[in-house]
């Protein structure tokens, strides 16, 4: 039994190995990528001879990648903040008040989450023109709402579920209505859910891609991925891999980090949200 | 201080009706405790007069006003849950203060009487302190606590000593006799537990798919049980009862044919069931003796339970009926023994086929 | 029955919810709600982005030229084939490595802070990485299958027409099978462990053991989270926009949809196009809750 067992036990770290090499090997690839400064950028070789952050400083004087960040932070802050503060009471409304019509509802939140941006697109457009917002921050704002409201309120109605029904009984015998039981029962008790949510809406708005792209037109009001997407180099027809790169990398890592970090707390979110089975 | 008054009170979710029209009067400062098999209506019947939930006919008053459409502050009454539902973000100061907070009683007020119910139940040390830190029967006080600062009219208790271990319960049940007597408030106290009712209650209500089946005092609904199904609840261990056959009246009492041929006259009070009619009879375990000589009646022993300080016979009669024997703790005796039982004619139950007591 | 009067307590709780839904329900009617509708209207005239308020109705013109322009029907196919074949990997992957995390079993930790960071990275930047790794000329990609000897010569990943769309899908599944073991790794650790024990003691094989009893329980949760990523991989636009641009080979029908919209300012045509996606992704979403059976349910 000991032979079988051990090259299982190999067998199996390999596959592991395996697994985890071709989850990170692209994103180690990018940080190699970004190094290379010039004509590295067309050698394949696993370390640069001469790394270089000559890419990193490109992309915020060349680049107004600065201000792209600067754009996605305002925009997907300021879109979770909104959609968590509308989103905690209706989540109360419905995750915790019987009424007619609750099962609708919830099921028209969950498709509105589902149903493709590029259908509201044309409507959304003549809304944000309309509205004065075109090539704005206030346009995203509005524009991500759309799917980050829909995923505040269905995560935070069943983590609203789960509070114990004897705590608002003795918040009621207390004197406590709706909104109070809201602000000072339940909300001190939902830290963990409030950040986690939060977080993948901030992660959604801020991998957003569509509306930003078509909402914005100037160099200095885009986000980071259409910055990173429609990032252009000295000619038309050659793309600066190497600033892309350093692009991407500047990004992904606080990302990760935050993700890497949260991971629980992200795993209970994105079942509560996703999975009921 | 007020009592709470009940009319009809009924209570249905969706179709089903749980509670069929329930009539108390709970006089002001009385301690009752409302009893009965899990999914009887008690729990429902305490949050109809908690206001948690809403009657679905009949009156309810507190204190002489009609309370119905009243929200569960505005009703004078406090409540004490089961998982003491204590707010886990706020200190046990702030748990108890929360009430008068909302209602906007002064600083100084508040302080006071959080204060004197710490006092009260002996938790001033524990003050700071958030529910996490606290261990179960310190959340009980806090929780117990923060009822009496809000100075109900009437106290509601949801069986709050549940989720305590044996020990724990056993004093805490000493304490609410104690806060019992030092409050003289009106108490109303949910409990499956028959001990915590026989030992606090000055009356209890015995409810049994959503109705009263006998509210009384507890020695009343121990030894003038209006049912089959009261004799069989209040009690431990419970009543036994055997099929018996009446041979008719005779001196106020009703002479049955007990298993083997033994006569036995039982006191009743209404009218006697005619000769032959079959009834049940009713004997506590504590109540069957052992016969002197070789009279009485004939069981064989099936098993033996002791506890130390008593001793548990289960026997079967001749005809195969069980009965359980309680016994002295020291007794010799053995699974598979004779035994010569002595029933008497005054502690003795008769019930009718409707299970009605004669 | 109680006064009608004087609101009870459940009344007020039950207005209560509605003043706390109307914020939420105003918004999602503004952005969701009467977007979509003009969506649908606009697909019925022949408004351009220039005119969105000039225009005239045309009737169902839009829809009849839709069906006869075969660049949509390859946006269909390729959406629909991009769905099936990734979400198909992704499920059959994800499974896998939920199997391997939800085994207690030494570098778990490891392979789940490892396999969330292709989920933490932008749709954007990873199919821009990936982008660089399949460069014709520079690409690692093709430098390793050369080096290795699996290609005589480097190929042009994204611009072959028969090459974009696969490589496409392994940047897809690159990117969500992540997501698919997270929802499938918390469905099983919901199992009660027992019933693999008391399988062990019944000496039943590891196979069996997943066919008859893993599978069938997860199921639910494996079928929501299937129905999920469906509809995700129905709506790509980033992934493609991104990677090959507007070509035709790798085209989807969001793509499709936004070419017209915006870079052809055609907003009727466009609309008619993004009203069509609308209807397949209602379609696969009522197959999915008749057919699989799948309960979404937030509402116990």
């Amino acid at each position: 039994m000991g032979l079988k067992r051990m090259i299982g036990r190999v067998a199996f770290a390999l596959l592991v190995l395996g697994i985890v090499a071709w989850a990170v090997f692209p994103f180690a690839w990018a940080i190699v990528t970004s190094l290379k400064a010039g004509s590295a950028l067309f050698t394949v070789e696993a370390w640069p001879s001469q790394p270089s952050l000559a890419n990193y400083t490109a992309i915020f004087k060349e680049q107004p990648f600065g201000r792209n960040i600067l754009n996605s932070l305002l925009a997907a802050s300021s879109v979770v903040a909104l959609s968590l503060g509308l989103a905690v009471l209706a989540a109360y409304a419905l995750g915790r008040v019987r009424f007619r019509g609750r099962g609708l509802l919830l099921f028209v939140v969950l498709g509105v989450s589902m149903f493709p941006q590029v259908a509201v697109l044309s409507g959304l457009f003549e809304l944000v023109r309309w509205l004065g917002l075109y090539n704005r921050i206030g346009s995203l704002v509005l524009s991500y709402l759309i799917f980050t409201l829909p995923f505040t309120v269905w995560v935070l109605t069943t983590f609203m579920r789960e509070l114990p029904k004897e705590l608002e009984e003795a918040a009621m015998v207390d004197g406590a209505g709706p909104f109070v039981i809201v602000t000072r029962v339940f909300l001190p008790l939902m830290g963990p859910a409030l950040a986690a949510t939060g977080l993948l809406a901030f992660i959604a708005a801020w991998n957003e891609f569509l509306f930003a792209l078509t909402f914005t037109l100037t160099d200095d009001a885009r986000t980071v991925p259409v910055a990173i997407a429609l990032m252009s180099g000295a000619s038309q027809y050659e793309l600066p891999w190497g600033q892309i790169m350093a692009a991407s990398v500047v990004v992904t890592v606080p990302l990760i980090g935050l993700v890497l970090l949260f991971q629980r707390r992200i795993v209970s979110g994105l079942t509560a949200g996703a999975v009921k089975g | 201080m007020a009592g709470v008054t009940l009319r009809g009170v009924r209570k249905s979710f969706g179709r089903i009706e749980v509670i069929h029209g329930v009539d108390l009067d709970v006089a002001d400062g009385e301690f009752v405790a409302f009893v009965g098999p899990s999914g009887c209506g008690k729990s429902t019947l305490l949050r109809l007069i908690a206001g948690l939930e809403e009657p679905s006919g009949g009156d309810l008053s507190i204190g002489g006003q009609r309370v119905n459409d009243r929200p569960p502050a505005a009703r004078g009454i406090a409540m004490v849950f089961q998982s003491y539902a204590l707010y886990p973000h706020m200190t046990a100061y702030d748990n108890m203060a929360f009430g008068l907070t909302l209602s906007r009683t002064d600083k100084r007020t508040i302080a006071e009487r959080v204060r004197a119910a710490a006092r009260l139940l002996q938790i001033e040390d524990l003050l700071d302190r958030k529910p996490r830190d606290l261990s179960g029967g310190q959340r009980q006080r806090v929780a117990i606590g923060r009822a009496i600062v809000r100075e109900p009219q009437v106290f509601l208790f949801d069986e709050p000593l549940s989720n305590l271990d044996a020990g724990l319960r056993v004093q805490m049940r000493l304490e609410i006799a104690k806060l019992k007597a030092d409050l003289r408030a009106t108490m109303i106290y949910v409990t499956h537990d028959q001990v915590e009712a026989m030992t606090l209650a000055d009356r209890i209500v015995v409810l049994n798919a959503g109705r009263v089946e006998q509210a009384g005092t507890p020695l009343e609904l121990y030894h003038r049980p209006r049912n089959r199904f009261v004799a069989g609840f209040i009690g431990s261990p419970a009543m036994n009862f055997l099929d018996v056959v009446s041979e008719g009246r005779a001196d106020g009492s009703v002479r049955v044919w007990l298993p083997g041929g033994v006569p036995l006259d039982v006191a009743v009070g209404g009218a006697a069931p005619p000769a032959g009619a079959p009834l049940t009879l009713g004997v506590r375990p504590e109540h069957v003796g052992l016969a002197d000589g070789g009279a009485g009646l004939v069981a064989t022993i099936l098993a033996v339970e002791r506890l130390g300080g008593e001793t548990h016979c289960h026997a079967a009669l001749e005809d195969g009926q069980r009965l359980l024997v309680r016994l002295d703790g020291d007794r010799p005796v053995a699974a598979g023994e004779r035994l010569r039982l002595n029933l008497r004619g005054e502690t003795a139950h008769l019930f009718g086929p409707d299970g009605r007591r004669l | 029955m109680s006064d009608p009067q004087t609101p009870s307590l459940m009344h007020q709780r039950r207005r209560a919810a509605w003043l706390f839904l109307l914020p939420m329900l105003t918004v999602l009617a503004g952005v969701a709600g009467w977007p979509l509708f003009r969506t649908v209207f606009f697909s019925f005239t022949d408004a351009t982005l220039a005119t969105l308020d000039g225009f005239q109705g045309v009737g169902l013109d839009n829809y009849l030229w839709l069906l006869r322009d075969p660049v949509w029907w390859r946006a269909v196919w390729n959406t629909l084939l991009f769905t099936v074949v990734s979400v198909g990997i992704e499920t059959t992957l994800g499974l896998g490595i939920a199997l391997i995390l939800n085994a207690h079993l030494p570098g778990r930790g490891l392979l789940r802070a490892a396999v969330l960071i292709p989920w933490a990275i932008p749709t954007v930047v990873s199919a821009q990485m990936w982008g660089w790794m399949f460069h014709d000329l520079y690409g690692v990609v093709n430098a390793i299958l050369m080096g290795l000897g699996l290609i005589a010569e480097p190929r042009a990943w994204t611009a072959d027409p028969d090459l974009a769309l696969p490589v496409v899908i392994a940047v897809d599944v690159w990117k969500s099978t992540p997501f698919m073991a997270l929802l499938i790794l918390a469905a099983l650790q919901m199992l009660p462990r027992d019933l693999y024990e008391a399988a062990r003691v019944d000496g039943v094989h590891p196979v069996k053991v997943f066919f008859r009893i893993t599978l069938p329980l997860i199921r639910p949760a494996l079928m929501v989270a299937v129905l999920f990523r469906t509809l995700d991989a129905l709506r790509v636009f980033d992934l493609m926009y991104v990677l090959t641009g507007n070509s035709r080979s790798t085209m989807s029908m969001s793509v499709y949809a936004r070419q017209y919209l915006i870079d052809f300012q055609d907003v009727g045509y466009g609309s008619a196009a993004a009203t069509l996606l609308v209807l397949v992704l209602a379609v696969a979403t009522v197959l999915a809750v008749t057919l699989g059976r799948v309960r979404v349910d937030a509402g116990r």
